[in-house]
């Protein structure tokens, strides 16, 4: 089977909290007549956004799970990934790049590049996703889309440049001038569906040559025919600057701007045509897999269907009817009735249905090529497993994903709700790598931790409604960390040679600070001090030490453990023996190897009106943080601090009291930092009243 | 070794500048060059020199981004402690960056009264109180340049300020110099710095020149450093 892969595009959608993407996509998806009536996001007639399809995210107003969709709009076949605007849920925003090849970054024309456009767009660059970025909410009070186009170049560094002007602001928004064709567009009928053509209105006439000028004075390096003709001074007609534009978009060295109102139904349909123009096609960008069988070098894929098979998963989803999983067609063509085969695992899985998804709805299909998104039903994997016919070993690049830096306890009220409970545990660790669970053996409780109180709070959530679980939950707890400072010496002899079978087994060898990675154990025993089939037991105790460390019972990080001595028993030496001594010269070590707590530092972004500038400063001051410093720009002022995450609790409400609700925050993780040593010591004695109870 | 060994052995000691902002005084640094020659480079070796003396430093930032002046930082820290050794770089670059603060202004919204408004409320609030001033991409081609430098120099004198440096841009085709030499757009303000240097390219090296030098520096006008080309970071005598 051959399809045309230049007419397909996979793009993303992303933006910060409330840039109005699921209206967006909302009216995208009316558009190419794939919905049949316009639903708000907060609507009054309770059916919420297409894309919107989880209960609580149609409550709380955001997207929390990226959902695909589909849609053709003159004649390109467009998938089109919804990706959440919370910096909790970056995961999502994440993945969704790692399989799209073009996006669409969404601003607030008032709000103009915010916190979360700064992360996405770092994102963006991590995989190399050419964008194109648009400018909605032009019919807001406070709409400046030039003043937004001046930040995506300050603030993200992009050479971003407006294809079209505003026909009016705010409430007068009528439409907007096309710089290319130089025409005027106004959306009209009940939804904005039907486009008038005019000549551009006279009074913005100086100003549209201006900025056509501009614009064609960014796009003419892409161009050498285009350079030519404004040299020559010849006709530079549309299909010229559009071949510039795609080059430069391409090339990641030029952003064109489009602006608009989705909510008010304005400028959508050119955004699309912009999709289709200027986003690239699954052939333009080149993706890169891993060769298992060659020292895992990288080769890139062909993105021929008649070639064999490499698909990635890169979403898993618990529907209606059983595991769902969100794929990504590299190279070859996935057929209903295959078999493929985990190059993770090497099980050999059937593909049962496979299907083009729609949100909530789906569409049975037989088979999709190179370059396709589509989502398989009951294929048993983990989200970021490649999939192949068996013709090829590799896999795809590995996807980053952050380590989770808070934790709560789940406690559930009756026997049936434990039973839900791990279900739901175990479909959600599936589903999201950086949610994770386990069982604290001390306390008995259920750990979940994750990316941020929102994150977890989803989680808690979606137990109650998907599953019925009903939990009581404890404070949220911050996940610290243990590590050593020095390298330190152990010998350590385990003997219990008192009646009964005996145990025996000596230690000895060093540990020392590991630079990156969190454990690693090296074998440097000689002669036999310790029998091989021991070496591993070794390995074994110190990784046991390693789950909970001994000033604050956090799992310990970056150590190296080198064994270079030890002794035996014939008789009384024995696995757990070797086991034990580790252990206990684990913690011989340990203690003479400085060891330090650490815990996760925020990077947080507070942003909000000038005149509290001192106040936010102040309130971050207060909770231990080292601003970095301030950006300001007209009335509004960003402080940007480091600051520990333990001292990030019920800081919305604070902040709001501080500011009258005018400024908002957004948090990612940065790096673990040691705790201060009144911290430390706080924490030391907190654990040891622990461990008496 | 910890950060002593950078203050000992930075070159910038060859200019005499920790003298410049003991208590003897206040001081008045300008640095000089053509666009793109390394002004910044020299401003953020200057306010490190100071941050590692345990002076607090506020950077003013005008018309440049957040991210990408504090990365100046990070990148000068890294290159000084590549050419010193210090046993826990960690723990010294944790300590030295309480020392700093950056706020960055667009250039149509940086006044002296705005700077000194934030710097008062940050004193107040009792988050940070700079001991020195590093001002960066401060426009003297304004006609009103000059008030504002006295408004500032007034300021620093209130409030105690060590020192505040500057940063210019001069031009290749503006032949104006002042009587001491120091080039436009600067050359009509000159009597109010007491030191300034001046970034200039030679065909084999890259000099910082001494144009002025008030009593406390330990070189005379006229001497130069050099600086790696590579890195922007003074060269040791």
């Amino acid at each position: 089977m051959s399809v045309d892969l230049s007419n397909v595009r996979n793009i993303g959608i992303s933006a910060h909290i409330d840039s109005g993407k699921t209206t967006l996509t909302e009216r995208i998806l009316f558009y190419t007549d794939r919905i049949h009536a316009i639903h708000d996001v907060r609507g009054k007639d309770g059916v919420g956004a297409k894309m919107d399809s989880m209960e609580l995210e149609r409550e709380r107003g955001i997207t929390i799970q990226s959902a695909a969709t589909y849609c053709n709009w003159k004649g390109k076949d467009i998938n089109i990934i919804d990706t959440p605007g919370h910096v909790d849920f970056t995961v999502e925003v994440e993945r969704a790049l790692r399989v799209l090849d073009g996006a669409v970054l969404i601003l607030c024309s008032v709000g103009g590049v915010q916190s979360q456009s700064i992360t996405v767009n770092r994102q963006m660059d991590r995989y190399n996703v050419p964008r194109i970025s648009f400018i909605n909410k032009c019919d807001r009070t406070g709409a400046n889309p030039e003043r937004v186009t001046g930040q995506l170049q300050d603030k993200l560094g992009l050479n971003a440049h407006m294809m079209q002007l505003p026909i009016g602001l705010e409430n007068d928004l009528e439409g907007v001038v096309d710089l290319v064709t130089m025409k005027a567009l106004y959306f009209e009928g009940d939804n904005g569906e039907i486009i008038r053509e005019e000549d551009i209105p006279a009074d913005l006439q100086d100003q549209a040559d201006e900025k056509r000028e501009e614009l064609l004075d960014a796009v003419s390096m892409f161009s050498e025919e285009l350079m030519e003709a404004m040299l020559e001074e010849t006709e530079i007609t549309p299909e010229l600057v559009k071949e510039a534009v795609r080059a430069g978009t391409l090339a990641l060295e030029f952003s064109p701007v489009f602006i608009g109102s989705a909510y008010k139904n304005k400028a959508v349909q050119p955004l699309l045509d912009a999709v289709n123009s200027y986003l690239p096609c699954p052939t333009d960008v080149e993706n890169l897999a891993l060769d298992l069988d060659n020292e895992e070098e990288e080769f890139p894929v062909s993105n021929d269907s008649d070639d064999p098979l490499i698909v990635l998963a890169f979403k898993l989803e618990d529907g209606r009817y059983g595991q769902l999983t969100y794929v990504r067609t590299y190279q070859g063509t996935l057929k209903k009735g295959d078999s493929i085969i985990n190059s993770r695992t090497g099980k050999k899985v059937k593909v049962g249905r496979l299907v083009r998804m729609h949100s909530d709805d789906m569409e049975e299909i037989d088979s999709c090529g190179a370059g396709d998104i589509v989502a398989l039903f009951g294929v048993d994997c983990a989200s970021g497993d490649t999939f192949t016919d068996g013709k090829l070993t590799c896999s795809m690049s590995s996807m980053h994903i952050p380590d989770p830096v808070i934790s709560l306890a789940v406690l559930p009220v009756d026997n049936k709700a434990q039973v839900n409970m791990s279900k739901a545990l175990n479909r959600f660790t599936k589903e999201d790598p950086t949610f994770k669970t386990f069982v604290d053996h001390e306390t008995s409780e259920t750990i979940i931790s994750g990316m941020g109180e929102l994150h977890l709070e989803v989680y808690i959530e979606r137990m109650k409604r998907e599953y019925n679980a009903e939990v009581e939950v404890g404070a949220p707890q911050v996940a610290y960390r243990e590590t050593i400072a020095q390298r330190a010496e152990f010998d350590y002899t385990h003997k219990k040679q008192t009646g009964g079978s005996g145990q025996f087994g000596r230690v000895a060898g060093y540990m020392e600070p590991l630079e990156e990675g969190e454990y690693e154990f090296e074998d440097k025993i000689v002669g036999g001090a310790i029998p091989r089939e021991f070496i591993s037991s070794c390995d074994k105790g110190f990784k046991k030490s390693m789950e909970k460390g001994v000033l604050c019972g956090s799992a310990v990080t970056g150590v190296r453990c080198v064994i270079n001595d030890g002794a035996f028993h014939a008789v009384d030496s024995s696995d757990v023996a070797f086991q034990l001594a580790a252990i206990g010269a684990f913690k011989e070590g340990y203690l003479k190897a400085k060891p330090t707590i650490m815990e996760p530092i925020m990077k947080v972004s507070v942003e909000g009106p000038s005149e509290f500038q001192g106040s936010v400063m102040g309130s971050i001051n207060q909770r231990r943080g080292m601003i970095i410093g301030t950006t300001e720009e007209g009335n509004y002022t960003v402080v940007e601090a480091d600051v520990p995450l333990s001292e990030m609790f019920g800081y919305s409400t604070t902040l709001r009291s501080l500011t009258q609700g005018k400024a908002e925050f957004t948090m990612e993780f940065s790096s673990f930092k040691p705790v201060p040593k009144s911290v430390s010591e706080e924490l030391i004695k907190k654990y040891q009243e622990e461990k008496k109870q | 070794m910890g950060k002593e060994n950078l203050v000992a052995n930075n070159p910038l000691r060859a200019l005499g500048l920790e003298k410049e902002n003991s208590d003897s005084g206040q001081r008045v640094g300008l640095v000089m060059a053509r666009a793109g020659l390394g002004k910044t480079a020299i401003l953020v070796q200057i306010a490190m020199d100071s941050m590692l003396r345990d002076n607090k430093v506020l950077h003013v930032a005008i018309g440049e981004g957040l991210e990408k002046t504090s990365s100046w930082y990070t990148d000068i820290l890294n290159l000084m402690s590549q050419e010193q050794k210090i046993d826990d770089f960690q723990e010294v670059v944790n300590e030295v960056m309480q020392n700093r603060m950056i706020m960055t202004f667009k250039e149509n919204s940086f006044s002296p009264a705005t700077l000194e408004e934030r710097m008062v409320d940050l004193a107040e609030q009792g988050v940070f109180k700079a001991d020195c001033l590093v001002v960066d991409g401060f426009d003297f081609t304004d006609t009103d340049s000059s008030s504002a430098l006295n408004e500032l120099k007034g300021f620093m004198e209130k409030n105690g300020l060590k020192m505040i440096w500057f940063s210019a841009v001069s031009h290749r085709d503006d032949d104006r110099v002042s009587e001491n030499g120091i080039p436009a757009p600067c050359h009509e303000v000159d009597d109010l710095f007491d030191t300034v240097l001046l970034i200039s390219p030679d065909e084999e090296e890259i000099r910082l020149k001494t144009l002025k030098c008030s009593s406390a520096c330990t070189v005379d006008a006229g001497k130069s450093l050099t600086l790696d080309p590579a890195t922007m970071l003074i060269k040791k005598a």
